[in-house]
């Protein structure tokens, strides 16, 4: 079974995603900070990391550059959740490795099945 | 004899056969014969040998039979088969000169045997190739004629055609079939058949025969042709003849084009004036022109150019003469010389020779063509002028003498230092008329001894050469004294005199003296110097006469200076008011003052003609202000009727005059007048009037002075009056420069500042006044932050200065230090004559826009990241729902949240209203009085939560007794709510917040302090700006808007908010309201 980490600091969020993925078979472990988060994904090992950008003490965008310069984690792919839809934040998070971003507000269908086709790929 | 050979050899070769059976034959015969006898012998009985015997003879017989048979076939078989190697050449010969006639020549055979016939099929062989080489040889000339580009015919003895090549039928368009069978003089007419005829004839010669003919071609044109013919003999005797027929149409078209292009040049040069030569490079005339041939005869051609053109008998260059020619064999380039010849009878010439090079197609210089042109008067013209511009500059020279000086003694001295100087004189001198007493006496004198000077002082008219040229009036010229019979005193012999000459001094009618110049050797004036030497006598006597005439004049002049001094005195006087004052009123009243007191005038006055009427520009003797309407339109004035005529008006009594109407300022008691138009150029303008109570009398030169100074009022006033409205507009333009928020500044085109307004001079902190005439990128702040700017403002008047106008932003650091964004724009200045002269270049600060610019973006991004956060919930939440993904209690959770989410949207929009309402000013104020206990109790609990989470905790402090303060409670609360919730959420676990409330004299002053974060320096002054994160903004959500609706709260209050904090320490935010508030 594969695994997803989410990491938002809005508890709804995360428990709209859980609810999602779990109804599609996929193991969901949620995190409402982002401070702990590599220990745990290091631990856990997860097969794709969804990150919130903007989050209190480490943004998303941190976060990613962290797991991607930390060759135990560089290759998890990352889905960011992002209200910004600004094309110059884009191109940062894509430069930092993030691999696609979900702009909110989104479909948790829709957020489904990108997640489905990344964990096929990957 | 061949077949008796066979035969021979056949019968041979049967009888060897035969040979060759028998032989073995007999003696098996022989040998059986033997046998039977020894039967016989040995046989008891006849009966017995008589058997034997018969059987023999049987036996013997049927052998013959049968061995004679096979003999005979086998020696006929052998035979035939030896005589094959004869029957083979045979049958080859038979198949090979078939073949031959048949066309093959290839055809060899083979030698058998070296017999006869061997040597038969040898010589076979050799016939065979011979015939093939000559048949080639054949096809070969074949191919030739009937490749030849040229026509060929083979005529018969009787000039028949017997054939013809294609290049024939080609050229003439006769068929080959026609051709043959056709006579020669059938293709041409009646005067080239006898051409033809003559060259066809070979009796008694074999040589070929070449002529020029016309062939009637079968279209009818005639075509010329060369024909070669030859005649082909046997036995001596023309049996045919060979004509090669080149066609000559391209050589008659080029001979008539040659002889076209040669009759051409012909007339071109028969044209030219000028001789013409085309010599060779012996020096013989090829050619000659006809002026050549008119002068020198028709028979110049092949003479040498130098005797038939110079009469010499050997070449120029040996004559010490330039040949150009010669030049032009050497080197190939043109040439030209000028030669001087001169006649027996001792006439000069001159002549102009050119030569240009004629080259062949090696580029080898085989010709010269010379043109020779007679300048001899030309030259002489040359001379003339020579000596004309000889005799200028003398005169010249002299004059300048004259124009120089008016002293008499001066002019004459000069004047003779010239003559001797010029004639190369030894020395002269000068006698001036005295009429009273009829003599000349000398003024001047050079090169004589005083003694000679003492005698010859005096001269009476008509006494020795001066005193005969002075009754004359005619220059005399002697060239050797000693051999002149007129001269009377013998003091010039004793001299030593040779040359002498005396010239005339003429004045206008009169002889004012003369001239004698003299040298001590023979000297002979030629007719150019007599000449020459007149007119300076009539020049000098001329400045003579008008040096007398100055001297009258000057005594003239300085009794009218002093007559006119005072005059002038008052032009000056009027003229330096007019030039030092510039308020017209006062330069008018003052100059109309000065015309009065120079005219002892009593009443003068100065009118201008405006919208149609005359009123009055100034006065003296009369108190009426300025731009009064002294005359309308139409009345019948003095002024009127003067500018109308244009001209000066005098009235002298005005007893006898009843033209004019007064006006009813001028008192009854003038006399007389005097009215003067004032012009400005072409244009009256208006006019000047002086009025006398006694009756005066106006001179002319009055008159005059009057209209000078008339003049120059008028200019004056329409100088003033343009300078008037100048500075007018300069003022106006001068007050929109310097009101204008945006800096300008104005620049010639070295980039030197014309002038700059004050947003300039605030921007780079220096006066106005300084900065003018300095560099323009020289004046903003040096910094190295500014090299971009200062290299901008360069780029932007560059284009200015090539009429482009520019816009270009760059930031600048002002004299304060602030970096500010300015928008340049540039654009050039253009004269009437449309020259750029300068550029005016208008700085703009747009810091404020783009920070308005940047705060929108960053409003956008916030806004929109604070509501798409709630909308996520909202729409990802109620898709969930309806997809059937959460049920019962699950669904009814998501309901919540969705809920709950609407109504933190719907906040966050009420939040974004009240500002812009609190900014807009429609938001009411409800002011009540403040109980600052109970609301910070109420603020505690508010936040109970939110400090539990961070484990913080809220004091609060009201110093000693506060007046009571009246304000807006909600948005007080509301103010109070966002600076708490700020400490809480830009603070970590632990945190302390403190309110302290006091009253300082007429303020009420709050402190909300906290140990957070801090806020970074550079973000404090950005604090209160709408939707403004700091670079504590990405870790806390917000909308940026509590700060500013703070800070539009306090502002409502009528007081101020100020930040203090230090990074990782803390923040105090001070809240300052006064108690009375301004309405």
């Amino acid at each position: 079974m594969s695994k997803v980490i989410v990491i938002d600091d809005e508890p709804f969020i995360l428990m709209m995603i859980e609810d999602k993925l779990k109804s599609a078979g996929i193991g969901v472990i949620t995190l409402k900070e982002s401070i702990n988060a590599v220990s745990l994904i290091k631990k856990e090992r997860p097969d794709l990391i969804i990150l919130d950008w903007m989050m209190p003490e480490l943004s998303g965008i941190d976060l990613c550059k962290i797991l991607k310069n930390d060759p135990e984690t560089a290759d998890i792919p990352i889905f960011m959740l992002t209200a910004k839809g600004q094309e110059s934040d884009q191109q940062m998070g894509l430069k930092c490795g993030v691999e696609q971003f979900i702009t909110k507000p989104f479909s948790p269908k829709a957020l489904l099945e990108k997640i489905e086709q990344a964990l096929k790929r990957n | 004899m061949f077949k008796q050979k066979i035969l021979h050899r056949i019968f041979l070769a049967f009888l060897i056969f035969a040979l060759i059976f028998i032989i073995p034959f007999s003696l098996t015969v022989h040998k059986e014969l033997k046998k039977m006898v020894e039967k016989e012998e040995k046989a008891e009985t006849p009966e017995e040998k008589e058997r034997i015997h018969s059987e023999f003879q049987t036996q013997f017989r049927d052998s013959i039979v049968v061995f004679s048979f096979y003999t005979f076939v086998f020696a006929f078989f052998l035979s035939l088969f030896f005589s094959r190697s004869l029957l083979k050449p045979i049958r080859d010969f038979f198949e090979g000169a078939k073949s031959i006639k048949e066309g093959n020549l290839d055809v060899r055979l083979e030698v058998i045997n070296e017999d006869e016939l061997g040597e038969v099929t040898r010589s076979f062989n050799e016939m065979a190739a011979s015939l093939q080489k000559k048949t080639e040889e054949l096809k070969r000339k074949e191919l030739y004629v009937s490749t030849m580009m040229d026509p060929l015919w083979v005529l018969s003895d009787n000039n028949v055609i017997t054939d013809v090549n294609p290049a024939s039928a080609k050229l003439f368009g006769y068929s080959r079939d026609f051709m043959i069978g056709t006579s020669v003089f059938d293709v041409v007419d009646g005067e080239n058949s006898k051409i033809l005829k003559s060259n066809l004839n070979f009796e008694g010669k074999s040589s070929s025969s070449i002529f020029e003919i016309s062939i009637i071609a079968k279209n009818g044109s005639l075509i010329p042709v060369l024909i070669t013919c030859s005649p082909i003999l046997k036995d001596d005797q023309v049996t045919d003849k060979i004509c090669i027929l080149k066609d000559f149409r391209r050589e008659h078209q080029l001979r008539d084009a040659l002889r076209e292009s040669r009759d051409s040049l012909e007339s071109i040069m028969d044209s030219i004036e000028d001789d013409l030569l085309v010599i060779d490079r012996e020096f013989k005339i090829v050619r000659a022109n006809k002026a050549v041939k008119a002068k020198k005869g028709e028979g110049v051609i092949g003479n040498y150019c130098y005797s038939t053109l110079h009469d010499l008998s050997m070449p120029c260059w040996q004559a010490e003469s330039d040949c150009p020619s010669k030049k032009v064999f050497e080197t190939g380039r043109i040439s030209k010389t000028v030669h001087r010849h001169a006649s027996i009878a001792g006439n000069i010439s001159f002549h102009d020779i050119v030569s240009y090079p004629i080259t062949d197609q090696k580029g080898n210089v085989t010709h010269a063509i010379e043109f020779i042109r007679d300048v001899t008067e030309e030259k002489e013209h040359e001379r003339k002028i020579t000596q004309r511009n000889r005799e200028l500059t003398a005169i010249n020279s002299i004059a300048d003498i004259l124009s120089r000086s008016l002293n008499i003694e001066e002019i004459l001295s000069g004047v003779m230092g010239k003559l001797i100087e010029l004639l190369r004189m030894d020395g002269g001198g000068i006698y001036l008329m005295d009429e009273a007493n009829r003599e000349l006496i000398c003024a001047y004198h050079r090169g004589i001894s005083e003694e000679f000077a003492r005698i010859t002082r005096r001269l009476r008219i008509g006494e020795d050469i001066p005193g005969k040229v002075a009754a004359t009036g005619q220059l005399i010229t002697i060239p050797d004294i000693e051999s002149d019979q007129r001269i009377e005193r013998s003091i010039l012999k004793h001299a030593g005199m040779k040359g002498y000459c005396v010239i005339p001094i003429k004045g206008k009618e009169r002889i004012v003296g003369v001239f004698c110049i003299f040298s001590f050797s023979p000297h002979t004036f030629a007719v150019e110097e007599e000449r020459l030497l007149n007119s300076i006598g009539e020049m000098t006597g001329i400045a003579i006469e008008n040096i007398r005439l100055y001297e009258e004049m000057r005594n003239l002049y300085k009794y009218l200076r002093q007559r006119r001094e005072d005059d002038h005195k008052s032009i000056l006087s009027l003229s330096s008011k007019l030039t030092a004052d510039l308020d017209i009123k006062a330069v008018m009243n003052s100059s109309i003052e000065l015309i009065k007191g120079a005219f002892k005038a009593d009443l003068a006055w100065l009118l201008e003609i405006k919208d149609q009427d005359l009123i009055l520009k100034a006065a003296s003797g009369l108190n009426i202000s300025r731009g009064e309407t002294i005359y309308t339109k139409g009345t019948s004035s003095l002024e009127w009727f003067t500018i109308e005529k244009n001209m000066p008006v005098i009235i002298p009594a005005f007893s006898s005059e009843n033209r004019f109407h007064f006006s009813d300022y001028l008192m009854p008691v003038y006399k007389s007048a005097v009215c003067i138009p004032v012009h400005a150029g072409e244009k009256v303008i208006g006019a000047l009037t002086l009025y006398y109570v006694v009756s005066k009398e106006i001179k002319e030169d009055d008159i005059h002075f009057l209209q000078i100074v008339s003049s120059i009022l008028a200019v004056a006033l329409e100088r003033s009056e343009t300078y008037e409205k100048t500075l007018l507009e300069r003022e106006m333009s001068d007050t929109i420069l310097q009101s204008i928020s945006d800096g300008i500044l104005t620049v010639d085109t070295k980039c030197r500042i014309i002038s700059v307004n004050k947003t300039i001079s605030n921007i780079i902190g220096v006066n106005q006044e300084q900065i003018l005439g300095k560099q323009c990128c020289d004046i903003f702040n040096y910094s190295r932050e500014n090299n971009s700017f200062r290299w901008t403002l360069g780029a932007c008047l560059n284009s200015a200065l090539e009429r482009r106008s520019e816009n270009i932003e760059a930031d600048l650091i002002t004299a304060a230090g602030r970096k500010i964004s300015v928008m340049i724009s540039s654009s050039p200045v253009i004269d009437s004559d449309g020259k750029v002269v300068g550029v005016v270049n208008a700085l703009r600060n747009v810091t404020r826009e783009k920070e308005i610019d940047r705060m929108k973006t960053e409003f956008v991004n916030t806004v929109s990241h604070q509501f798409r956060t709630p909308l996520s919930a909202i729409i990802g939440m109620t898709e969930m729902i309806i997809d059937g993904d959460v049920k019962d209690d699950k669904a009814k959770e998501y309901l919540t949240t969705v809920l709950s989410e609407g109504k933190r949207l719907s906040e966050m929009v009420e939040d974004l209203l009240n500002i812009a309402r609190i900014e807009s000013g429609r938001e009411p104020f409800r002011e009540e009085a403040i109980d600052f206990n109970l609301m910070l109790n109420d603020l505690k609990k508010l936040f109970t939560n939110a400090l539990k989470k961070k484990k913080g905790k809220l004091t609060t402090v009201i110093n000693g007794d506060i007046k009571e303060f009246t304000g807006d409670k909600g948005k007080l609360s509301q103010l109070m709510k966002n600076l708490i919730s700020n400490s809480i959420a830009y603070s970590d676990e632990g945190c302390s917040i403190n309110i302290s409330i006091a009253q300082k004299d007429d303020n009420l002053e709050i402190n909300v302090s906290d140990n957070g974060w801090g806020i970074p320096e550079e973000d404090i002054p950005h604090l209160t700006e709408r939707f403004y994160r700091g670079r504590h903004g990405q870790a806390v959500k917000g909308t940026g808007l509590g700060l500013a609706l703070c800070k539009d709260i306090v502002t409502l209050h009528g007081g101020n908010i100020s930040f203090k904090s230090t990074p990782d320490q803390g923040t105090t935010v001070t809240l300052n309201f006064p108690y009375r508030r301004k309405a």
